[in-house]
């Protein structure tokens, strides 16, 4: 059931072109009753972001513990060896919702003013707004905060509105 | 928007609590809050006022979620969503940073009077008086302006601080109207300045008078803290041509530079020095070829990401194209990409928005559709533009071609022309990086986006945009 909210969300709320391909959403598997099955973001050999799934105990329905959740487990790494977008060690301040579908998820601040290159920064930014998305139904886009502040960017990507999920950065 | 079809509920709930919270306050640990219905006690401790209380007594109800930590206050079709421990909230969809922490003491949540009177202004009320004596009523709130003149080269600019809302701005001869979505006033007298005439307000409008040989020359937002700039020039001669007396010119951006020295390979080689050595050398031959072409920046110097495509919107470039090197924690992640503008509705909304500031343009109904239909057109050529870089770098021996994407850069929001991002390559790549800091590479490099870009000045597509009429 989870899956196919996921695979909606995710076809619905994917970049333009890329909306309309059922291939970028990953098989649907069924999670056993009392666990729910996550997919996440992590960043794979060639730069990109990689989806990497795992069971969990059965999510809250509630959008902001739900969300919690969800980067609890992107932060917690990958267990398949992927690398981990997150360029210093990211930690969740605060999580807010509004009714439009927007999240607003405040992370702690980074000891370097930016981050480096464009594939770390996307990988860096569409890893959390991708994971939100993807297991949060009813969210369909997250504004990254840092350090309690709204930002413009943290390198070239503009934050400073909530961002649809981008799946031009995800290994088909 | 505002309903009030809760009203009813929300003054019986009041009534209830202000009959209950004199028994719940704990002697000497109160103030005196004086409401519509009369002065009730509220807890205190220290300088930080019990908040939930506060929201209570406007007659919000209060709910909170475990799992999140967070508190929400409804009233009527309004609500607040915080946090304790933190100092942000999000109210109605507008994130809110609180003049300070809340902290969770006992079951309530404690802030200090201004946190509070933060927290209430989105239900419809406000906290005046003082921290010993407070007065919650309902809101009529004005927000105060405070505009200051700031001199620069090239014109005047207004500063409009106070507020953290965005006005939709309108022009017309000699003035320029500032539309906020609240009732204003103006904090202090307008600051003299010879380029201004006056100012009026008219409820929730300031129009500003400038002098007969002023115009707007464009608007933008300023950050922390949040401010709204009219930037003013002198009136520009209407010629009717587009002034580009040495042909097409094309802006080349070398990424970075100063103390921002971009992504780094192990060695210590920074982004921004092999970014300007690309980009001089593209330039040199475009300019070879008869192709006009500024860099963005000539030499090491900081330049802010809005400030690069300001200066193509000035010059009223045909192309774009910022130049970068990569980086990524996966060491194996080698190959060129390039960019453009993401294609996702609210990207495309604020890009048509930070082009209509960039070039002045009225909220004229005609013109905005003008606009639109030229930054959709702009779309379409800065993928081909992206799609012609691409090609002429996957040409070249040793590139992996990691193909043609879209992303909502600010450096390329705004831009009134076809614009791109080119990624070289990885310097966070051992390979890479050093192939990258060798002038043969860069040369090799140079000479394919020069190729590119002029293929594509001289190639118009089917997307060749319609620039509004009546734009510079």
């Amino acid at each position: 059931m989870s899956w196919v909210v996921l695979g909606l969300a995710m076809a619905a709320l994917g970049c333009g072109r890329r909306a309309a391909a059922p291939a970028a959403v990953a098989t649907p598997v069924a999670a056993r009753p009392g666990t729910s099955t996550l997919v996440l973001f992590f960043v794979g050999e060639q730069g990109r972001l990689r989806r990497e799934s795992r069971e969990v105990a059965e999510l809250p329905a509630a959008t902001q513990a739900r969300v919690r959740l969800v980067l609890d487990e992107l932060l917690g790494g990958s267990r398949s060896g992927l690398a981990s977008p997150m360029p210093w060690a990211v930690t969740v301040q605060a999580v807010f919702a509004d009714r439009a579908g927007n999240v607003f998820v405040d992370l702690s601040a980074p000891p370097q003013p930016s981050v480096a290159g464009t594939s770390a920064e996307l990988a860096f930014v569409y890893s959390i707004v991708n994971s939100v998305v993807a297991n949060c139904p009813g969210v369909a886009g997250v504004q990254l905060l840092i350090g309690g502040k709204e930002v413009a960017t943290v390198g070239n990507i503009d934050l400073r509105r909530p961002l649809a999920p981008n799946l031009d950065v995800v290994e088909p | 928007m505002r309903s009030r079809s809760g009203s009813a509920r929300a003054i019986v709930r009041l009534a209830l609590v202000l009959a209950a919270a004199p028994l719940l306050a704990a002697p000497g640990l109160a103030v005196p809050v004086t409401t519509p219905q009369g002065p009730v006690e509220v807890a205190v401790r220290g300088d930080l006022i019990d908040i939930l209380a506060l929201l209570r007594l406007t007659g919000a109800e209060v709910g909170y979620a475990p799992a999140a930590g967070s508190f929400t206050a409804t009233l009527g079709d309004f609500e607040v969503q915080f946090t304790p421990g933190g100092s942000l909230a999000v109210a109605d969809g507008r994130l809110l940073t609180l003049p300070g922490p809340l902290r969770q003491i006992g079951d309530s949540v404690f802030g200090s009077f201004g946190t509070a009177s933060a927290l209430l202004t989105p239900l419809g009320w406000s906290l005046a008086g003082s921290p010993a004596a407070p007065v919650l009523d309902r809101t009529v709130s004005r927000e105060r302006l405070i505009l200051t003149v700031v001199r620069a080269e090239g014109g005047v600019m207004v500063v409009v601080g106070g507020t953290t809302r965005r006005p939709r701005v309108s022009t017309a001869a000699g003035a320029v109207t500032l539309q906020f979505t609240v009732p204003i006033e103006l904090g202090a007298p307008l600051p003299h300045a010879e380029e201004l005439r006056g100012a009026e307000v008219a409820g929730d409008a300031i129009t500003l008078r400038l002098a007969p040989d002023q115009e707007v020359a464009s608007t933008y937002t300023l950050e922390d803290p949040p401010r709204f700039v009219i930037r003013l020039q002198k009136v520009q001669p209407v010629t009717g041509v587009v002034q580009q007396p040495h042909g097409p010119v094309v802006v080349i951006d070398p990424g970075h530079g100063g103390e921002d020295l971009g992504a780094q390979s192990a060695s210590g080689a920074a982004e921004k020095d092999i970014v300007l050595a690309v980009a001089r050398a593209t330039a040199a031959r475009l300019q070879a070829a008869g192709i006009t072409a500024r860099l963005t920046r000539e030499r090491d110097e900081a330049i802010g990401l809005g400030e690069r495509t300001a200066m193509a919107n000035r010059l009223q470039a045909v192309a774009f194209v910022s130049i970068h090197v990569n980086a990524s924690p996966a060491r194996s992640a080698r190959g060129a990409e390039t960019y453009f503008m993401s294609a996702n509705a609210s990207d495309t909304q604020a890009a048509q928005s930070a082009a209509r500031e960039n070039v002045g343009a009225s909220e004229d109904a005609v013109q905005l559709i003008l606009w639109d239909l030229a930054y959709v057109a702009n779309l379409n050529a800065s993928a081909r533009l992206a799609r012609t870089i691409q090609e002429r770098l996957n040409a070249l021996q040793d590139i992996k071609d990691r193909g043609v994407r879209q992303a909502p850069f600010v450096v390329l929001t705004g831009a009134t022309m076809p614009a791109a991002l080119v990624e070289l390559g990885f310097i966070s790549n051992p390979e890479e990086a050093v192939r990258l800091q060798t002038a043969e590479t860069q040369d090799q490099l140079a000479a394919a986006l020069a190729e590119a870009i002029a293929e594509f000045v001289r190639t118009p597509g089917a997307d060749a945009a319609a620039t509004p009429a009546g734009t510079p």
